[in-house]
């Protein structure tokens, strides 16, 4: 016991890093956070650079380079599309380029839009309780009782599809998850001494809720949140496939995807390198993801 | 004397890396069969590790180095550190936590029956069952044949305690060790375990080892003492040689420390009353929570915390609220702190009515009084520096900012004996009592008049405790304080109050000056509480006379006439019928009592 107490002296150091650092820094331990992030992080500057300085467009029409195969396969191959062309001699690296371009963007923001309207109720409904909590759960599970993808379908129906209404039509069906955790969090956190400590001195309810319920709670909420890009980039893509996503001729991997299947037997790739794209991604945001989780619960396992 | 049944011999428990320092050292002792040994040690001295080690239950890091362990004449220590006796059969164990000893999952009787099975496959499920009975009805757990099937959430803390006992009874082991059992009980309920205990020792022919950290608590249960420090036996003998005549200066130094009540203790000044306006004021105050009651949809419970509280709060004057678990004082202070409004009745704080208050002139009217709570780990705001926690409380109100803010809350740091160098630490590496200075200068920058400490020092040990007091005192004579202490600590109350007012189920049964309380007590539950403190001194009470049986009705059924009848020892007849008033026997003291208002005949 006396073993103990003492190496929790050595490792208190004078001002303690926070929580978040150290999970991440415990994160960036593991080989699975490294390779995600390094994928990650070539995907985006790909898809953030090449685009720009690429004299190739992605939308230009060229009839003579249709169905032109990725490299080393076939006889016509060339290095100037190195994943090939499609049914139109576009060119299929610059299309899935921007095509994840936009299914990050869309993926990040409806993440952030979900995490900003999912914990803001969550946190008032347990935190404030009664008839705050009833109304706002009583909304999450009217919410939760639709599925995802019906209720975008109508909605993108009806309206025309753009990035805005794609993320927030995403964003409006995905919240009632994080609701749902940042009001178990919250309870937890309100029936603890501190926050009773802080209204003895005077302290608003807004001001206990934003300055110290929302640090301890949110970081929690926020690590798995990145599993949620993920899921929500698939959505995006799902959307494009039944063309209730960016419309063409902006290139999407769902809508590549979807176009593609007509050629499938004698231009695989066309559909391929999209998903394989798509696949790459999720993977490493997976990786990430879970490594994150799990150094979360590693420091809050031996810490609290 | 007869051979000793359990002989301990140069006793060294430490990790299994030599280079650690060992946890005990050397220990070597004696117990007789049928006596009653007590261990005295202080948190972290030792205690545990030497109760695991006997029992053959050692955390798996720590090994035994050397030294011996004799039970009944045989080694029990093997060559290679190991101990050959099976864990709960020949000696049993009682720990100081039942709650988490006992499966909240299944019935507490199946519990007992299934372990002592595991210890005694021989016996029949039918005969350890009646065995299991027999033995709660002799540790006088109230219809046992009922309690056997119910779960141990339906337990208070006294009937967990008991059942442990049983537990450690039940495979008739030859020696019973009780690590720190009286712990989490109030006195009076701890007096009563510790007395079942030792009718049972001497009923089973058991002998006991008990193990504790209060001074006190030892000398009411065993005859022979051990002092340990820091893993090692500092010191030994009949309890009252060591309190006469301590010749160890360890042994001197924690006989010094234990409060005193009656004896040479200086008491605090107290203060005319009537003559100015009490500070805070409480009339008749009542709250009753309404759960829902088991089993129903839209039945309730009425549970009557707090049932018709009247008293004054003088300038200076401190006043002590006292009582056991369950008596309604932390739901008091809820309402003193304004956390909660009372139904009926009302708190005057100077001469603005607290509940009349809308939240805005309640935040200001909060600068005033300040709460400061028990525990000091969960009651400040996790991840956050000290300087920016005390500066909290003067940012709520916007009292100041920028320089004059770090100013002020370095003030307040150098008023509790806080370094200024901590100021952007985190509290990570501070002790309980510093931890409790944080909270001290977080109300006190606020610059109140009235501070209510709930519980505030008891979950400190005797020095930082004392600190703390002093610390209290000083402030007084600096700012011109007022306390209101809740506590269950009549010692410490005895020690810093000018008033104490002690309160059973939810009412004042009695209310007077320090000094009256402690030598002319007059409600019967008060005196029974005074008897029952844990103390080295002569208590003027007498234990055997007032000790109370059972536990206070439940207060969801409270039951008509007198709330303390069921328990009184000197009930009458008219206790059953009519409610006592609280009256006043002197000017200042008051008890609600049929005794003291002298109606004796029995009602028609």
């Amino acid at each position: 016991m006396a073993t103990v107490v003492e190496s929790e002296a050595k490792s208190s150091p004078l001002r303690e890093r926070s929580v978040g650092y150290r999970i991440v820094a415990e994160a960036a331990r593991s080989t699975g956070f490294c390779v995600g992030f390094a994928i990650i992080l070539a995907m985006v500057l790909a898809s953030a650079i090449y685009p720009e300085v690429s004299s190739l467009s992605a939308t230009k029409i060229s009839v003579r380079e249709r169905f032109l195969p990725p490299l080393f396969f076939g006889e016509d191959w060339s290095f100037v599309h190195p994943l090939g062309t499609d049914q139109l001699g576009r060119d299929m690296l610059l299309r899935c380029l921007v095509g994840l371009r936009y299914s990050l963007f869309i993926g990040i923001t409806t993440t952030l839009l979900m995490f900003c309207i999912g914990c803001t109720l969550g946190l008032v409904a347990g935190y404030k309780r009664g008839l705050w909590d009833m109304t706002i759960m009583r909304i999450t599970d009217a919410q939760l009782s639709l599925p995802m993808i019906i209720l975008a379908i109508s909605i993108l129906g009806v309206s025309s599809p753009t990035v805005t209404t794609i993320i927030i039509v995403l964003g409006l069906s995905g919240w009632p998850l994080y609701a749902r955790v940042a009001r178990g969090l919250a309870t937890t956190e309100r029936s603890k001494e501190y926050v009773l400590g802080l209204k003895v001195l005077g302290a608003g309810d807004v001001r206990t809720m934003l300055l110290f319920i929302a640090p301890n709670i949110l970081p929690a909420i926020a690590f798995v949140a990145v599993l949620d890009v993920a899921r929500m980039m698939i959505f995006e893509a799902i959307l494009g496939f039944l063309g209730l996503g960016i419309q063409p001729p902006t290139p999407s991997f769902g809508t590549i995807i979807a176009d593609s299947r007509k050629y499938l037997i004698n231009a695989w790739w066309i559909a391929t390198m999209p998903g394989l794209f798509l696949t790459l991604v999720l993977v490493s945001i997976n990786l990430m993801g879970s490594a994150l989780e799990k150094a979360r619960n590693r420091i809050y396992g031996s810490a609290f | 004397m007869a051979a000793p049944i359990l002989s301990v011999r140069n006793l060294t428990v430490g990790a299994a890396d030599q280079n650690k320092p060992a946890i005990l050292h050397d220990v070597g002792f004696d117990l007789a069969s049928h006596e009653i040994l007590g261990i005295f040690a202080e948190t972290g001295g030792g205690k545990s590790v030497l109760s695991r080690a006997i029992a053959n239950w050692l955390p798996a890091t720590l090994v035994f180095r050397s030294g011996e362990i004799q039970f009944r004449g045989n080694n029990i220590l093997s060559g290679d550190g190991h101990s050959l006796i099976k864990p709960g059969r020949e000696i049993g164990y009682i720990g100081s936590r039942p709650q988490s000893s006992l499966d909240p999952t299944m019935p507490v009787g199946a519990q007992l029956v299934g372990k002592l099975r595991s210890v005694r496959p021989e016996l029949s499920s039918r005969q350890a069952k009646e065995k299991i009975l027999n033995l709660l009805a002799e540790v006088r757990i109230p219809s046992p044949a009922e309690r056997f099937h119910e779960y141990s959430s339906k337990y208070s803390g006294g009937m967990m305690q008991r059942a442990m006992i049983v537990d450690a009874l039940s495979t008739d082991p030859d020696v019973v060790i009780a690590d720190n059992i009286t712990q989490p009980l109030d006195v009076t309920i701890a007096l009563q375990i510790v007395r079942l205990l030792r009718q049972t020792a001497e009923h089973h022919g058991v002998s006991v080892l008990f193990l504790s950290s209060s001074f006190p608590t030892l000398s009411q249960v065993a005859d022979r003492l051990l002092i340990l420090r820091q893993g090692r036996v500092v010191d030994g003998g009949t309890v009252d040689a060591l309190v006469e005549s301590p010749t160890n200066d360890y042994t001197r130094s924690v006989i010094d420390q234990i409060p005193r009540i009656w004896t040479g203790t200086s008491l605090p000044a107290t203060k005319a009353h009537g003559l100015d306006e009490p500070l805070m004021a409480v009339r008749d105050v009542r709250r009753t929570y309404h759960v829902r009651r088991p089993g129903h949809f839209n039945k309730y419970n009425a549970v009557q915390a707090v049932r018709g509280v009247t008293f004054d709060v003088m300038t200076r004057d401190n006043i002590g609220i006292v009582g056991e678990s369950g008596c309604g004082k932390s739901t008091l202070t809820r309402l003193l702190a304004a956390l909660e409004r009372p139904e009926v009745g009302e708190i005057l704080f100077g001469r603005q009515e607290l509940s009349a208050l809308s939240n805005r002139e309640l935040t200001t009217a909060r600068q005033r009084f300040q709460l400061l709570m028990q525990d000091p780990y969960n009651s400040l705001p996790p991840r956050m520096t000290v300087g920016r926690m005390i500066e909290e409380s003067l940012r709520i109100h916007g009292l100041a900012s920028g320089a004059d803010l770090r100013r002020r809350v370095e003030r307040a740091m150098e008023d509790v004996g806080l370094p200024k160098s901590i100021y952007n630490h985190l509290p990570n590496a501070l002790g309980t009592g510093d931890r409790q200075r944080i909270s001290v200068a977080r109300a006190l920058v606020l610059e109140p008049q009235l501070l209510i400490l709930d519980e505030t020092v008891s979950a400190l040990d005797q020095t930082e405790q004392n600190r703390l007091l002093a610390l209290f005192a000083r402030l007084q004579e600096e700012k011109n304080l007022t306390y209101i202490f809740v506590s269950h600590d009549l010692a410490m109350v005895r020690r810093v109050c000018t008033r104490i007012a002690v309160m059973y189920l939810g009412e004042i049964v009695e209310i007077a000056d320090n000094q009256d309380l402690f030598y002319a007590a007059r409600h019967p539950y008060t005196k029974a509480l005074l008897s029952a403190v844990p103390t080295i001194e002569n208590n003027p009470y007498d234990s055997g006379k007032l000790l109370l049986e059972g536990e206070p009705p439940s207060p969801i059924n409270i039951p008509p006439g007198c709330s303390f009848a069921s328990r009184c020892p000197f009930v009458m007849p008219v206790c059953r019928e009519k409610v006592p008033f609280l009256t006043s026997v002197s000017q200042a003291s008051a008890a609600a009592c049929h005794l003291v208002s002298g109606e004796t005949e029995p009602a028609a």
